[in-house]
C-alpha cells in the first residue's frame, strides 16, 4: 500500500470493510435466529404461536429487532464513523467533452 | 390532521428535497406546492359535490369493490387540469361503495402524468447550465441527500406489485425474504459510495463504462461494459413498458380489475368477463361451467379455447365460442392506447429533463408512497384490532405455514390446520417450500449486493454532490426502509385477516382492496385509495425513465462519441441524445405490441445478471491497485455467463425441477440450492483476482492517478 495514498481512498476502504462486517453480522444473526425460532417447529406450537407485540416470536427477534438496530447503527455509522473528504474537482471541460483517456 | 394538511406536509417535504439539490429555484418549488395544493382543494370540493349527486349504490361485495359508472367529461370548471378528468371520477368514492374504484386510480394516473411532465420542465431548466452531457446525463453531479437516498437503491417497481402479493400468499416468512433491506442503506452507500463518487470525478466519468474505460485506460473494456449495460437495461426496459401499458389499461374504469398486476396474460377470463358473458345472453349454466377457468391466463386465443372446449359440450362450444374469446381478450385497443400514452409521457418528460427528470419523478413517487403506506398501516391496524389479532386471525384463516418457517411435520400440521382453518389455505402444508434455509441466505446476499452493483444505482452515486450527501443518504434511507417494508408486511398480514379469501390469481389486489376498504369512510379517503392504486404506475414510470437515461447515455457517450464521431459538437450530441431516447422508446413500443412474457422473472434475471457482471469489477476498480484490464474483462464475462447458464439450465428443463422458489416457467437452476447470483459473484470474483494476478501489472502512473493524493500525482 502506498504511503501517499489519498485519504478518501483509505477511509472509504476502511468504511467498506466495516460495512461488510455489519452485513455479515446481520446475515448471521438474522437468518440463524429465524431458523432456530421459526423453522422446524414442533406440532404443539403450530396452533398457538408465541407472539411478541403481535409479531411471531421468530420475526420479532430475527427481523424486527435487528432491523431497528441496523437503522440505529446506520445512523451512528453515518454520523460518527464516516469521514468527510474532498472528492476532487473535475478539469475544465474541453470542447469535445471527451474527458480523460479518450 | 386532514388529508389536505397531510398533502401539504408531503409537498413541503418535496420542496425541501428539491431545494437541497440547489438546482431548482425557490420560486419553482413554490409553484409546485401551490399548484398541487390548488389541485387537491378543487378535487376535494368537486369530489364531495359530485358524491352528493351521484348516489348510485353499486356495492357488490363487502370489501368495497363496485362496478364502474359511465365516464362523462367535465369541461366547465375553467381549470385546465380538471377538464381532463372524467366527471364520475370526481365522485370517486368519498364512500367507496358509491362509485367506481377505477376512477380514483385513473385520477391518480393523470396526476402522476401531470406531475411528471411538470418535473420534466423543471429539470429541463436545471440542466440548462453547464455542459449538456453532464447536465442531461448526470445532473451536473448535483444530487442532494434526499434525491440520492430515495432514488438510488429503492426498488420501487416491485415494492408495491409483487411484494404485497407474496406476503398475502406466503405470510410472515416473507419478512425473512426481504429482511436484508435492513442493511441496504448502509451497504448501498457505504461500500462504494464515497470512493465511486471520487473516482468518477478523477476520471471525469459521466457513465459507468466511462469510469471503467478511464480507470483502466482501455477503450475495449469501456465498450464491453457498454454492451452489457445496453443488453440488460434494454430488456428490463422492454418489460417495464409492458407493465406501464397494462397498468394504464387496468386503471381504466370498468376494467373490472383492481390489481395493477404487471404480468397480465393477453387472454384471461375474470369475474367481469363472466358478467359480460351473461349480459351477452350466454346461459347461466354455460357461464357456471367457465367459473373454474377464472384467473387463469393464456398466451393465445388457441390456448384459451382448449380448456373452454373441455369444459363445455360440443353444442355449447359451437354456439358460444365467439363471445367467450371476445370477453376473454384482455390485451386489446385499450392496451395499445395505454402503451402509447405511457411511452409518450415517459419519453417526453425524460427528453425534457434527462437524468434529473428521472431522479425527481422517482423522488416524488417515493415520498408520496411513504406517506401512503403509513396512512394505510394506521387504517388497517385500526380495522383489524391490532397486530396480534391480525396474526392469530390469519393463522386461523390459513394454517401454520402462514406464521412459521418451513420444516414442520406436514401431516401433523394438516391436522392442526383443518381444525382451525375457516377459509382458503394460503401458505398451507405444501410440498413446494417458499424459503428453505439455503434460499434465505441467498436472498440476504441477492438484495444487498444486486443493489450495490446495479448500473443505474452506480450512476446515481456518481452524481452525488459531496461526501456529506452520501452520509446523510445512509440515515435517510434507513428511516425510509424501516417505514416502508415492515409496515407493508404488517399491512398485508392484516389484509389476510380482513380479506381472507382472495384467490391466488388476485392476490396482487390485496393492497388496493385494503386501501379502498379501510379509507371508505374517511373524508378524502378516495385520494389515499387512488394513491395506492396508482402507485405501481408511478414506480414503473420512474424506473423506465432512469433506464432511458442510462441507455441513451450508453449509446451517445460510450458508442457515438467514443467510436463514431469523437469530434461531435455539443449540438450534435444533444440531437444524438434525443434521437437515441426516441429510438429506445419506439423499439420498446414495437416490441410490446406483442407483449413479452414472464415479466417479473425476467426483471429479476436482468437485475441479478447486471449485478453479477458489474459488482466485483466495480469493487476492484475502486479498491484494488493490482486489478488489470484482462482481470476485469474476465470478471465481467465470467459473472454474466454463469448466471445465464444457470438460468438456461432451469428454463430449458435440462436439470430436474426443484421443490422451492417462486412458481414460474422462467426460473433458474439453483445449483446446490443456492441462487445463481451467488455463483455469478463467485465466478466473477475468482476470475477477476486470478487473471489480474497472472497478467502484467497495470501502468503505475495510471494507478497512482486513481489512488494517490492529487498533490503527489
Amino acid at each position: 500500500m502506498s504511503s501517499q495514498i489519498d485519504p478518501v481512498v483509505r477511509t472509504a476502504r476502511r468504511e467498506a470493510l466495516i460495512v461488510f462486517g455489519i452485513w455479515l453480522t446481520a446475515l448471521t444473526y438474522s437468518v440463524s435466529t429465524c431458523y432456530v425460532l421459526g423453522y422446524n417447529r414442533p406440532v404443539s406450537e403450530l396452533k398457538d404461536p408465541r407472539l411478541v407485540f403481535g409479531f411471531p416470536e421468530w420475526v420479532f427477534w430475527g427481523i424486527v429487532v435487528p432491523w431497528v438496530s441496523c437503522s440505529m447503527i446506520s445512523w451512528i455509522f453515518a454520523v460518527v464513523f464516516v469521514r468527510d473528504g474532498e472528492l476532487g474537482e473535475e478539469l475544465e471541460e474541453t470542447d469535445d467533452e471527451l474527458g480523460l483517456g479518450g | 390532521m386532514s388529508f389536505l394538511t397531510k398533502l401539504r406536509v408531503t409537498n413541503r417535504s418535496l420542496h425541501k428535497a428539491f431545494a437541497k439539490n440547489r438546482l431548482v429555484t425557490r420560486r419553482a418549488c413554490e409553484e409546485i406546492v401551490e399548484q398541487a395544493a390548488r389541485l387537491f382543494v378543487l378535487f376535494e370540493k368537486l369530489s364531495r359535490r359530485a358524491a352528493c349527486s351521484t348516489k348510485k349504490t353499486l356495492a357488490r361485495s363487502d370489501d368495497g369493490y363496485v362496478p364502474a359508472a359511465q365516464p362523462r367529461l367535465l369541461f366547465s370548471t375553467g381549470d385546465s387540469y380538471m377538464s381532463l378528468i372524467p366527471f364520475s371520477l370526481l365522485a370517486a368514492s368519498d364512500s367507496a361503495t358509491s362509485s367506481s374504484v377505477g376512477y380514483g386510480a385513473l385520477f391518480m394516473l393523470v396526476l402522476f402524468i401531470l406531475g411528471s411532465v411538470w418535473i420534466g420542465v423543471l429539470a429541463n431548466r436545471a440542466t440548462q447550465k453547464g455542459s449538456f452531457m453532464k447536465g442531461f446525463f448526470l445532473g451536473n453531479r448535483g444530487l442532494g441527500a434526499w434525491a440520492l437516498a430515495l432514488t438510488a437503491t429503492v426498488q420501487s417497481g416491485g415494492t408495491f406489485m409483487g411484494f404485497p402479493s407474496l406476503v398475502y400468499t406466503h405470510g410472515w416468512i416473507v419478512a425473512l425474504w426481504i429482511g436484508s433491506y435492513m442493511v441496504v442503506p448502509i451497504t448501498g452507500f457505504g461500500i462504494l459510495g464515497k470512493r465511486l463518487a471520487q473516482l468518477s470525478r478523477r476520471t471525469e466519468a459521466i457513465t459507468v463504462p466511462d469510469l471503467f474505460r478511464v480507470r483502466f485506460g482501455s477503450p475495449k473494456l469501456g465498450l464491453v461494459a457498454s454492451l452489457f449495460i445496453l443488453l440488460y437495461l434494454s430488456f428490463m426496459m422492454f418489460a417495464q413498458f409492458k407493465a406501464g401499458a397494462i397498468v394504464m389499461k387496468l386503471a381504466w374504469p370498468g376494467s373490472g380489475v383492481l390489481a395493477m398486476s404487471e404480468d397480465q396474460e393477453p387472454f384471461l377470463l375474470n369475474e367481469k368477463s363472466l358478467e359480460r358473458l351473461t349480459e351477452d345472453g350466454v346461459p347461466a349454466s354455460v357461464v357456471e361451467k367457465l367459473t373454474p377457468l377464472v384467473g387463469k391466463g393464456f398466451r393465445s386465443a388457441m390456448e384459451l379455447i382448449e380448456p373452454v372446449k373441455a369444459a363445455l359440450t360440443v353444442d355449447e362450444f359451437a354456439s358460444f365460442k365467439e363471445p367467450i374469446i371476445k370477453r376473454g381478450t384482455q390485451l386489446d385497443w385499450l392496451y395499445i392506447i395505454g402503451l402509447l400514452i405511457f411511452a409518450l409521457t415517459v419519453v417526453g418528460y425524460t427528453l425534457m429533463g434527462g437524468f434529473l427528470a428521472a431522479v425527481w419523478t422517482d423522488l416524488f413517487q417515493s415520498v408520496l408512497m411513504f406517506f401512503g403506506v403509513l396512512i394505510l398501516l394506521f387504517a388497517t391496524l385500526s380495522q383489524v384490532g391490532g397486530l396480534e389479532n391480525a396474526t392469530r386471525k390469519s393463522l386461523e384463516h390459513t394454517g401454520p405455514g402462514f406464521v412459521f418457517g418451513p420444516g414442520f411435520d406436514p401431516k401433523a400440521a394438516a391436522a392442526t390446520a383443518s381444525a382451525t382453518t375457516t377459509a382458503t389455505p394460503a401458505a398451507p402444508v405444501a410440498t413446494h417450500e417458499f424459503l428453505p434455509l439455503s434460499l434465505a441466505i441467498s436472498f440476504f446476499v441477492v438484495w444487498v449486493w444486486s443493489g450495490v452493483g446495479s448500473p443505474a444505482g452506480l450512476v446515481r452515486v456518481m452524481a452525488s454532490q459531496n461526501t456529506q450527501v452520501i452520509r446523510k443518504s445512509i440515515y435517510l434511507l434507513s428511516v425510509y426502509n424501516l417505514g416502508i417494508y415492515l409496515p407493508l408486511i404488517v399491512i398485508c398480514i392484516s389484509g389476510r385477516a380482513l380479506i381472507p379469501n382472495l384467490p391466488t390469481s388476485s392476490s396482487d389486489e390485496i393492497v388496493p382492496r385494503l386501501a379502498i376498504m379501510t379509507t371508505k369512510d374517511w373524508p378524502g379517503g378516495s385520494l389515499v385509495a387512488g394513491l395506492i392504486l396508482a402507485a405501481p404506475f408511478g414506480a414503473v414510470m420512474s424506473t423506465v425513465s432512469s433506464y432511458l437515461v442510462v441507455i441513451s447515455s450508453g449509446l451517445v457517450r460510450d458508442i457515438y462519441q467514443r467510436f463514431i464521431r469523437p469530434q461531435a459538437t455539443p449540438m450534435e450530441l444533444r440531437k444524438a441524445a434525443y434521437t437515441a431516447m426516441i429510438f429506445a422508446g419506439l423499439i420498446s413500443v414495437v416490441v410490446n405490441i406483442s407483449p413479452v412474457q414472464f415479466l417479473q422473472a425476467f426483471i429479476v434475471f436482468s437485475a441479478t445478471g447486471a449485478a453479477s457482471t458489474f459488482l466485483i469489477p466495480a469493487v476492484m476498480a475502486c479498491y484494488w491497485r493490482r486489478a488489470t484490464v484482462a482481470g476485469i474483462l474476465c470478471s465481467m464475462i465470467g459473472g454474466a455467463s454463469t448466471v445465464l447458464t444457470l438460468y438456461l439450465l432451469g428454463i430449458l428443463g435440462i436439470m430436474p425441477a426443484q421443490p422451492f422458489g417462486q412458481l414460474t416457467k422462467f426460473h433458474p437452476y439453483y445449483l446446490l440450492n443456492v441462487d445463481p447470483f451467488l455463483w455469478g459473484l463467485l465466478a466473477s470474483g475468482t476470475l477477476g483476482v486470478v487473471v489480474s494476478l497472472v497478467t502484467t501489472p497495470p501502468d503505475s502512473k495510471l494507478v497512482s492517478k486513481m489512488f494517490d493524493a492529487e498533490q503527489n500525482v
